[in-house]
């Protein structure tokens, strides 16, 4: 058996498919520190029986946590002699251009921990200066003094001569057997110093608290199970416990990419390759674009980084995702000069919304879809009380504008709804794609909610809520593969390019990958997928180009040059013919492709009239109060449409669909929606 | 129905929003298309969009220093053409005229489009970007010993450049044969080019979606929005008349320094600021257009005000900027204008001086101001191929009241701007970088300590480099503020392969530079906040400990104790007792 879970910050889900094909679910509270307990909680509860899982797969925020919350261990830093202060100069900038009292990210080491070794390496790898070893010693000594815990080690352009971090990083642990370890190479192998020291910095900081996690749930689970053990990545595949505790960074975004990776196997069972793939939950939305199946990673992540703030960049490889502070829990409210506003501040899940009856004061999305009577308050744990929300709703969004709790209310939905279509368009429009030409698929606790009416606006005309939507994400990881990215800095123009060369730094690249996936113990088949990234020369920003596994010649460089140009006209509007063309980086990624399990048939008869639970009045935009028909997502027999105005509801989500937008369940227990949207156009 | 729908608060919100994030929208295009570093990673551009009468509704910007400029292109486009009757679709208009027109220097050059919805002129997209290059006696264009504009470079007059949608090829031919990096200054104009017609497309949906009426009212809406909230702002400043003088170092041709002034009358709904007085347009290259001095105004109006808000041409009504004609802050044809910068941030500056007293908790103690630029040219040692360091430099900021000033960033002017990385400029260009770090110089002491200034070497690889330095505030340094202690000026020294030092300079032309030679660039250190006596011991400690300060330093300006081997606390001077006892009664 196959089972994932996912720590998330209230929950932790478990997600399996039993014998017959059909997915199950179970939930249980998150319980820090000791995280291991809940997931052994999740598994108890579950009822399965532990000694029949073949693979568990994890997924778990503990590394985003130490890093937001600053609870990682006491770093230090040791860099080549003259840079140790890259770390804190950073790139200089400065987001918020008219705050004079701006406050730089603080650097994760602090300047007395960071120290310099005599040794040199020029621009193109070769050794200037010679490692000093004796210099290392004093520093060990020092740093044991300090009862540091962990070591980050950067020397300049070791992205193409590692051989000085590798030595430091042999003779430190042979002196220092119990201090934690981490070289610039072992974590990204591009250009850009900062850029490395900060990712390498942030692996050394969080490198003890993940070992020391994994460690205690391996141990836990192997007294329950004899399974193989998989934690999910960033990059949206899975890597193995003891590589995980090495680049323990590879997993921040986990969770979130998951749902991602999911949507994108969704799709392939269904027919649907392009996708936006769109996630509500209390606090934030989420989106990424998947096109001809393929998920976007890329190495160009930050973490707090926002138009106010530079935040710390992350150079590992990380699905895209755009995540903008508008969940179920965000909180409405009028800035000074009259503009109403949702977000970023959120009610979380404490106090929460007003609905949760708990000591909320402020009105959230969630309080004004009940109000206007998308939710009913039958579905809340809690009793709800609608007359407190109106008079909230009423009293701090209504009275200003002289409007009706319920006008108050669906302005705040449409603000809401404003503020998530931007980050739509940014990741679809903005980068050139047209959206008539994508399916959306919606999960997370809020994504059902609000998605049919986004994508009309959108221009998306397919919507999908998926079965199992609210626990989405723990079920794309049990679709996981094993998966390694790795990007290399290689500059050659295009033209000029060295096809011997750049056919053994393929080689070199998918070796290493492939040495780790056996060091580690895998024996799934391996597929490899190379990209380029490619830019005019004089350009900074690169396009990310698929390039086939062949051995390099004239007629791929031709290919390769043709679909950059298209690309680059895609994104930006225009392309150079005549301009040179210039590789800088090798993206290679390694999957190693497991058995999953299919999805199954959960074709349902009946009839709709059986399927409506109650008829009660809600109120919709442009149409007013309307009685409307509310379906159990249960007994919707398949293949039959239905027309809205009309909400499905079903444990933790409930699906909207406006008038003129349409409605049916499919052989799996998808929810397929047609927006309306006329996509020939 | 309709009517309802569209004239609510709600949906003037969500058009008010949509149309903010189109000059977001624009800034990006521009970024990831241009072919210059000074572009793509400096970030020295901006792009935005006005109504039909050039009022600035949203603009994107990477830096602070255009944020009086697009407004003013394109009123000099309507100025000019629109009596005529000849403003067209698909017209682009070309200008860089320092002395009017929204201009800087010749380096910036902005493009301006008309926007038609129903062969209605309903707004311009516009944006301005430093070009790597636009000729000029000087490679990179920008010089610090030009005596008259001509030298500068190529002047645009408000021209078109693209008419009815048709390139004026003889003009990019011109641009072509002028310019030493042309595919850099053409690409660069393509990119401004895409970005414009991204503003053009989005503003016409909007028009398409929502009615005109709407997008009118939401457009009234917002500048009332912006009036509103900077007159909110300014009712809480303490009403006075603030003074403060200071110097601007020098022209770059021997001459200064140049004393000046400002007076700053905040009422309740009004402020001035009042630079009468101060010194006449000078023979060198550091005079700025009134253009210039309103955006440096303009930037710390906002720090004042509100840094957070939307910019946009409502928030500047109640700011009002006054100087005489012919000054250094506002210079006539054919004065030099290339360092144009040093003038305006130093007006800027002046005002900040001004108020940082009485405004502790917006504003700081001085910071290193200048953008501190460097150009470096010469051949690569491996390929032979000429290079062009063009970058400006981070320095050290001031601390204000509850904070210690920022370490290595870029000045007030520049922004979202980022340095090169030292792996990048190894490989590209002819030098090695020997180091890239904080210059801890003890300065800028205070209860919060001035931010470190920088210091990065870099050494020839090739001989006959040219290194051109035009480091202001090298006279002069950041003031303290309250009792901090001012931190240091900026300066750069050359070190020859055979050991010989030469310098500290400020401003330098063209110095040349054999293999081997180092040129090591120091930026100041900020000033310090309140008396350093006020500082917590602990901090002092602390401070010491990663290097900031010296234990002389501990001792003798915060009158903290310490052991010299273990930095354990031994004790307080009497003085700084003394005035800790004093500040507690």
């Amino acid at each position: 058996m196959r089972v994932a879970t996912d720590i998330g910050g209230t929950f932790t889900d478990l997600v399996y498919v039993d014998e017959k094909g059909n997915v199950q679910v179970e939930k249980s509270s998150t319980t820090p520190p000791n995280f291991e307990k809940g997931v052994l909680e999740v598994i108890r509860k579950s009822g399965i029986n532990a000694s029949e899982i073949e693979e568990f797969i994890h997924g778990s925020t503990v590394v985003i946590n130490a890093i937001t919350e600053r609870k990682g261990v006491k770093t230090a830093l040791i860099t080549t002699k003259g840079f140790r202060d890259v770390l804190e100069i950073a790139r200089g900038n400065r987001p918020d251009l008219f705050n004079v009292r701006y406050e730089k990210p603080t650097p994760f080491v602090e300047r007395y921990l960071r120290k310099e070794v005599n040794e040199r390496l020029n621009a193109k790898g070769e050794v200037l200066a010679p490692l000093n070893t004796d210099e290392l010693l004093t520093i060990i000594d020092e740093l044991k003094k300090e009862q540091v815990e962990a070591i980050a080690i950067v020397y300049l352009h070791s992205y193409l001569n590692p051989d000085h971090e590798r030595r430091t990083k042999e003779f430190i642990e042979s002196q220092w057997p119990e201090v934690f370890v981490s070289a610039s190479y072992e974590v990204t192998r591009e250009w850009r110093e900062y850029e490395r020291t900060s990712s390498t910095v942030l692996n050394a900081y969080v490198k003890p608290i993940a070992s020391t996690y994994i460690n205690k749930l391996n141990d836990e689970l192997k007294q329950l199970a004899p399974s193989r053990n998989y934690i999910m990545q960033s990059n949206g595949g899975t890597t193995t416990f003891e590589h995980a505790k090495e680049l323990p960074l590879y997993m921040l975004e986990s969770g979130p990419v998951a749902g991602v990776y999911g949507s994108a196997v969704l799709g392939k069972e269904i027919g649907e390759h392009n996708i936006i793939a769109f996630d509500i939950g209390g606090t934030t939305a989420k989106c990424s674009l998947i096109e001809e199946g393929e998920m976007k990673v890329s190495t160009d992540y930050y973490i707090e980084k926002d138009s106010k703030r530079a935040g710390y960049p992350v150079k590992v490889p990380v699905v895209d995702i755009v995540e903008i502070g508008n969940g179920g829990g965000s909180i409405a409210w009028i800035d000074e000069v009259g503009s109403l506003k949702v977000g970023p501040q959120s009610a979380g899940s404490q106090p929460g919304p007003i609905a949760y009856g708990q000591g909320g004061t402020e009105p959230t999305t969630t309080d004004a879809n009940l109000l206007t009577g998308r939710l009913s308050p039958k579905n809340f744990d809690y009793p709800v009380n609608l007359n407190v929300i109106e008079k909230v709703i009423k009293e701090k969004i209504g009275n200003p504008y002289s409007l009706s709790a319920v006008e108050a209310a669906l302005g705040i939905i449409r603000i809401a709804n404003a503020n998530m279509l931007t980050a739509l368009k940014l990741i679809s429009i903005r980068k050139g794609h047209d959206p008539r030409r994508f399916a959306m698929v919606a999960f997370g606790g809020g994504g059902s909610m609000h998605a049919a009416a986004l994508a009309k606006e959108l221009g998306v005309n397919k919507v999908i809520i998926p079965f199992a939507s609210p626990v989405f994400s723990a079920w794309g990881m049990l679709m996981t593969d094993l998966r390694q990215d790795s990007v290399v800095t290689y500059k050659s123009i295009l033209s000029e390019l060295d096809f011997e060369e750049i056919s053994q730094e393929w080689t070199s690249i998918e070796n290493r990958l492939l040495a780790t996936f056996e060091s580690d113990g895998v024996e799934e088949p391996i597929l490899f997928l190379r990209f380029v990234d490619i830019r005019y020369v004089g350009q900074e920003h690169t396009v990310k180009v698929s390039v086939p596994e062949d051995e390099w010649n004239e007629q791929i460089v031709e290919e390769v040059k043709e679909r950059f140009h298209q690309l680059h006209e895609k994104n930006y509007t225009f392309r150079l013919e005549d301009a040179q063309c210039e590789i800088v980086g090798l993206h290679v990624t390694a999957l190693g492709q497991v058995k999953k399990p299919e999805l199954a048939n959960v074709e349902k008869q009946g009839t709709l009239t059986d399927a409506i639970k109650e008829i009660r009045p809600v109120y919709f935009e442009q149409i007013g109060w309307i009685e409307t028909p509310i379906y159990d997502r249960e007994l919707l027999p398949t293949e039959q449409v239905i027309n809205g105005p009309l909400i499905v509801e079903e444990k933790a989500a409930v699906t909207i669909i406006e008038k003129g937008q349409s409605l049916h369940a499919d052989v799996y227990g998808n929810l397929i929606i047609d927006t309306g949207v006329q996509t020939n156009a | 129905m309709h009517e309802r729908i569209s004239q609510d608060p709600f949906t003037l919100e969500i058009v008010k929003d949509t149309l903010l994030s189109i000059g977001d929208e624009m800034f990006y295009t521009l970024a990831r298309t241009s072919m210059s570093p000074i572009i793509y990673e400096v970030l020295d551009f901006a792009c935005g969009l006005t109504d039909n009468k050039g009022q600035l509704l949203t603009q994107g910007n990477g830096v602070a220093g255009f944020i009086g400029t697009l407004s003013y292109m394109v009123k000099d486009v309507l100025y000019r053409y629109f009596g005529e009757g000849d403003i067209n679709p698909g017209d682009i208009f070309i200008i860089n005229d320092p002395y009017g027109g929204g201009g800087t220097h010749l380096s910036d050059v902005g493009l301006v489009m008309p926007i038609f919805h129903d062969h209605e002129l309903i707004g311009f997209s516009a944006n301005k970007a430093h070009w790597t290059e636009v000729g000029g006696k000087d490679i990179g264009s920008f010089t610090n010993d030009s005596t008259d504009i001509y030298q500068e470079g190529l002047q645009f007059p408000c021209i078109k450049i693209v008419d009815g949608g048709k390139e004026n090829k003889a003009l990019v031919e011109m641009i072509k044969s002028n310019v030493r990096f042309p595919e850099l200054s053409i690409g660069d104009m393509r990119a401004q080019i895409a970005a414009l017609k991204i503003g053009e497309k989005r503003f016409n949906e909007l028009y398409d979606k929502y009615s005109k009426e709407t997008v009118s009212a939401t457009i009234e809406l917002l500048l009332d929005q912006g009036e509103k909230m900077a007159r909110n702002s300014i009712l809480n400043l303490p009403n006075g008349v603030y003074t403060a003088t200071n110097f601007i170092d020098g022209d770059g041709l021997g001459n200064g320094p140049f004393p000046i002034q400002v007076k700053v009358t905040i009422t309740d709904d009004q402020f001035i600021c009042d630079f009468r007085g101060s010194h006449p347009q000078v023979p060198g290259p550091v005079n700025g257009s009134y253009t210039t001095l309103v955006t440096d105004v303009r930037t710390v109006f906002l720090a004042i005000t509100n840094p957070s808000q939307d910019v946009n041409d409502g928030v500047f009504r109640p700011l009002e900027v006054i100087v005489d004609k012919g000054s250094i802050f506002s210079a006539e044809r054919p004065a030099p204008v290339s360092n144009y910068w040093e003038s305006g941030s130093s007006g800027g500056d002046l005002v900040w001086q001004a108020l940082a007293p009485i405004l502790p908790t917006q504003l700081t103690a001085g910071h290193f101001l200048s953008v501190c630029s460097v150009t470096l040219a010469g051949k690569h040692h491996d390929t032979d191929d000429d290079f062009l360091i063009v970058e400006p430099s981070v320095g050290g900021w001031g601390a204000g009241s509850g904070q210690d000033g920022a370490r290595g960033q870029f000045c007030i002017g520049d922004g979202e701007t980022y340095n090169i990385p030292v792996e990048v400029a190894e490989a590209r260009y002819g030098v090695m970088v020997d180091s890239y770090r904080l210059r801890c110089d003890g300065k800028g002491a205070g209860e919060f300590i001035g931010g470190s200034g920088v210091i990065r070497s870099y050494r020839a690889l090739t001989d006959a480099q040219m290194a051109t330095v035009t480091y202001g505030r090298h006279l002069y340094a950041p003031w303290g503020v309250n009792g901090g202690e001012e931190g240091s000026p900026n300066e750069f020294s050359i070190i020859k392969n055979d050991g010989e030092m030469d310098g500290p300079y400020g401003m330098y032309a063209r110095y040349p530079l054999n293999e081997g030679d180092i040129i090591e660039l120091r930026t100041g250190t900020g000033g310090g906040y309140g008396s350093p006596f006020k500082r917590d011991a602990s901090k002092v400690q602390h401070d010491v400990k990663n290097g900031y300060f010296s234990i002389l330093d501990a001792e003798e300006k915060f009158g903290v104790l310490l052991n010299p081997k273990t930095l354990e606390l031994v004790g307080e001077t009497k003085e700084r007792l003394q005035v800790r006892e004093a500040g507690e009664l």
